[in-house]
């Protein structure tokens, strides 16, 4: 049952990219080569983001929550913006509506996320006989980060590739974006600020990324009336 | 055509062979370390002319449990953790003397018995419960050594990590649900090798000779006096048995009369006319199996130039009496000698000291006291012990219940200064007289801290004889303490002959999961299979529409039609 459990918790953290790219009509307009291309961009950007931290970053004795290292930490995160940008508006795409185009980039996004930081602890750990809820949380926590990436890509889509938007909603665009961006600093505040507990930290990420992803369609479809 | 089908069968061939090194990849479930680990002491296994005794099987991965299971309960694939205060003797005289099948054992002990224990009392814990604790710690290490289990057997000591799992444990069992593979709980692994024989278990005798004063022109050979005591232990934990009374006591006390000695007889003045020879001989559970092979090194003209010898076993917690042990008659004179001094020094410091014959039987191989091998071979001999009966085979041999809070410094230091002083009116022919040689706070008096700080050496060192190789760091430090005190140590190694076998395999880690059951991993398999398809028709509808989900699952029917 050990063979068991990692492959149910893999099934919860890599299922829903399959299921994704499949249900939607991402399949259909064979936009697989976007999904690897913004799925390599997210590796350079990780590496990039690792120099970084390790060039400026002190390594810290307690678990506290250091206020200034955080805010470097969050500095580095837009490093991550920037690559999304890259993703979204360098790599030449076949023609692909823009619709279909940030979906694939979120979701190339967001497996590369889920393989990068997940499978090697779920390859490790959820194997062995002793049986945790962590890797089931885990699990979780990279569906909710499908989805931010997902609504990170589209908010990142409007602000860069659309040209006619609503005057309106452009503060509201910036604002709901920067928030997204910074969601894994506001997350490792709760875990080590307030002192939360994984489950607790997992349920508002979920949250969080519901909401957001419902702003996020709702300024997409408020964006796309003009045009159409 | 046959290019456009070979390329499919190689992709497909590729996809297979990649999906089966997953699968066997997957497979490799390596263990990984538990929540808990705890260090575990295995019981001993032993043949007696083939007849197996002891826990045969040193490996567990099965289910555990406490002694609140179900009485129908089929134990056969479970392990039972139960702490010695919980123990009653209904239950060990059913399962393991009704040999019941079991899938193992693990016995909890309280730190007090631990010698690993820091500091001899512990704290939330009263004298008056260590009493019957140790009784029963006894009774049961008898049963244990002398009944087959076929399932392994392991001794723990508690602490907080294994206290937690066990009210967990019990909590279990009290809803009525007993530990398997389908209802999760707790899983106890020991991975440990098969026991294997001990090829030839050492035996090593130490003695030390430290000569008397040889006038000139006497060509006779110095009588000699010999005190010996034998340093290995037997229990139902090797790696646990101490022996701190049995006979960490009896080695002590020789040490410091080799050490009272060796002061007297560095001065040519006070040299006595006597040769002393000290040994620390082993295999002395074993029918006393290194004391034969001792004294048969001797040659004929030293076993003949022994006056007596005075075996020491056990004297650590004695209040008022000793007893010597002989099986000479008690009309024979040297016996009547030595009963003399022994008794006169006794009277002066305050106790009685009894004389007891046992006659021994040539064709009983068992010897129950060290100096009956010295009888069969025509040496006077007597043992000094506190046990008024002789113990039976493998009895009082420094077991579990043999540590270092049960035995009394100040027993020992009165049996030191009545051995000594008895010696000494012998030697230096002071019958009679009432003259104290060692008395308090002079230069000759017993040494307490040297005996305290042995004593406590000796009650952190496990001693079984077949686990204790030549090259120990014990027995050079047995040699060195000897050599200090006499002019001549030598080391006879032998091999443990007869109808003792042992095998190996006395400590182990015991690693402890908690794991859940597999009703649990199919459910959770039912529930992301059931998210996973609901995600699916929730993004097909809002993307495609739901007429599009529909047509997923009918099959176009308007073709059909149309070829035919």
């Amino acid at each position: 049952m050990t063979v068991f459990h990692f492959f149910n918790c893999a099934i919860l953290t890599f299922g829903p990219h399959a299921v994704y790219y499949s249900a939607t009509p991402l399949s259909e307009y064979d936009t697989l080569g976007t999904s690897i291309k913004a799925a390599v961009v997210y590796l350079a950007t990780a590496l990039v983001k690792l120099i970084c931290l390790a060039t400026f970053l002190k390594v810290s004795e307690s678990d506290s929550f250091d206020p200034y290292q955080e805010f470097l930490k969050a500095l580095i995160g837009f490093i991550d913006v920037a690559g999304l940008y890259f993703a979204l508006t360098q790599l030449t795409h076949r023609n692909i509506s823009q619709n279909h185009k940030f979906q694939a980039v979120g979701l190339g996004w967001a497996f590369a996320d889920s393989v990068l930081h997940r499978l090697a602890p779920l390859w490790v750990g959820a194997r062995g006989l002793e049986f945790t809820w962590e890797y089931i949380l885990q699990g979780l926590e990279a569906n909710a980060n499908l989805v931010l990436s997902i609504s990170l890509a589209g908010l990142g889509s409007l602000m860069w590739l659309r040209k006619n938007k609503p005057k309106t909603l452009i503060p509201i665009i910036y604002l709901c974006a920067g928030i997204v961006a910074t969601m894994p600093s506001i997350t490792s505040y709760l875990r080590r600020g307030l002192g939360w507990h994984l489950p607790k930290v997992v349920g508002f990420e979920l949250f969080t990324s519901l909401v957001m992803a419902f702003i996020s369609w709702q300024l997409f479809a408020a964006c796309q009336r003009p045009s159409a | 055509m046959a290019t456009v089908s070979k390329k499919p069968r190689n992709r497909e061939i590729l996809f297979d062979s990649v999906i089966a090194l997953v699968f066997i990849l997957v497979a490799c479930v390596d263990l990984c370390d538990g929540a808990t680990v705890v260090d575990v002491y295995r019981l001993i296994q032993y043949d007696i002319s083939g007849v197996p005794f002891g826990s045969r099987l040193a490996s567990i991965n099965h289910h555990a449990a406490s002694l609140h299971f179900a009485p129908s309960a089929d134990l056969s694939r479970t392990v039972l953790l139960i702490p010695l205060r919980e123990l009653n003797m209904s239950f060990v005289q059913e399962y393991i003397g009704g040999s019941k099948p079991l899938g193992g054992l693990i016995f909890l002990l309280p730190q007090i018995f631990s010698f690993k224990n820091k500091g001899g009392a512990s704290s939330n814990h009263d004298d008056g419960s260590k009493e019957p604790l140790k009784n029963v710690l006894d009774k049961l290490e008898q049963i244990l050594i002398h009944t087959n289990l076929p399932y392994p057997v392991y001794f723990a000591f508690e602490d907080d990590n294994i206290d937690t799992v066990l009210l967990d444990i019990k909590k279990n069992d009290a809803s009525g649900q007993p530990a398997t593979a389908t209802t999760g709980g707790y899983k106890f692994v020991v991975s440990a090798t098969e026991p294997k024989k001990v090829g030839s278990p050492p035996i090593t005798n130490i003695q030390g000779w430290l000569p008397g004063l040889k006038t000139d022109g006497d060509s006779h050979q110095l009588p000699t006096i010999a005190i010996v005591a034998s340093y290995d232990t037997f229990g139902a934990a090797p790696a646990l048995s101490v022996g701190s009374d049995s006979n960490g006591s009896g080695i002590v006390a020789l040490l410091e009369v080799a050490r009272l000695f060796s002061l007297l007889y560095s001065n040519p003045k006070t040299r006595g006319q006597y040769n002393l020879l000290f040994g620390l001989t082993s295999g002395g559970p074993y029918n006393y199996n290194g004391t034969r092979k001792w004294l048969q090194s001797f040659d004929q003209r030293l076993r003949e130039s022994i006056d007596y010898a005075i075996c020491l076993d056990s004297i650590g917690s004695w209040e008022n009496d000793l007893w010597i042990h002989v099986s000479k008659p008690p009309e024979n004179a040297f016996i009547k000698q030595i009963l003399e001094d022994f008794s006169s020094v006794a009277e002066d410091l305050g106790f009685q000291v009894n004389l007891k014959h046992k006659k021994i039987n040539i064709s009983n191989p068992r010897v129950a006291w060290e100096h009956e091998q010295f009888s069969r071979l025509r040496v006077t001999a007597a043992t000094l012990s506190e046990l008024s009966t002789a113990p039976e085979l493998l009895q009082s041999t420094g077991g579990l219940v043999d540590g270092r809070q049960f035995v009394n410094e100040a027993a020992i230091v009165r049996s030191v200064k009545l051995i000594a002083e008895s010696l000494a009116k012998h030697i230096y022919g002071h019958q009679g007289k009432n003259v104290q040689i060692f008395a308090d706070n002079s230069n000759l008096a017993v040494n307490p801290s040297y005996i305290r700080s042995w004593l406590d050496v000796l009650s952190r060192t496990p001693r079984v004889a077949p686990f204790l190789s030549k090259d120990d760091p014990f027995i050079t430090a047995l040699k060195k303490e000897l050599e200090d005190h006499t002019d001549e140590v030598n080391l006879q190694r032998e091999v443990l002959d007869g109808m003792f076998t042992f095998y190996d395999s006395t400590t182990a880690q015991l690693n402890i999961y908690q794991v859940a059951s597999v009703t649990f991993d199919l459910l959770l398999l039912l529930v992301l299979g059931s998210y996973l398809i609901v995600l699916f028709s929730f993004l097909v509808i809002t993307t495609r529409g739901l007429d599009d989900l529909i047509s997923l699952f009918r099959r176009p029917p308007s073709r059909k039609m149309k070829t035919a």
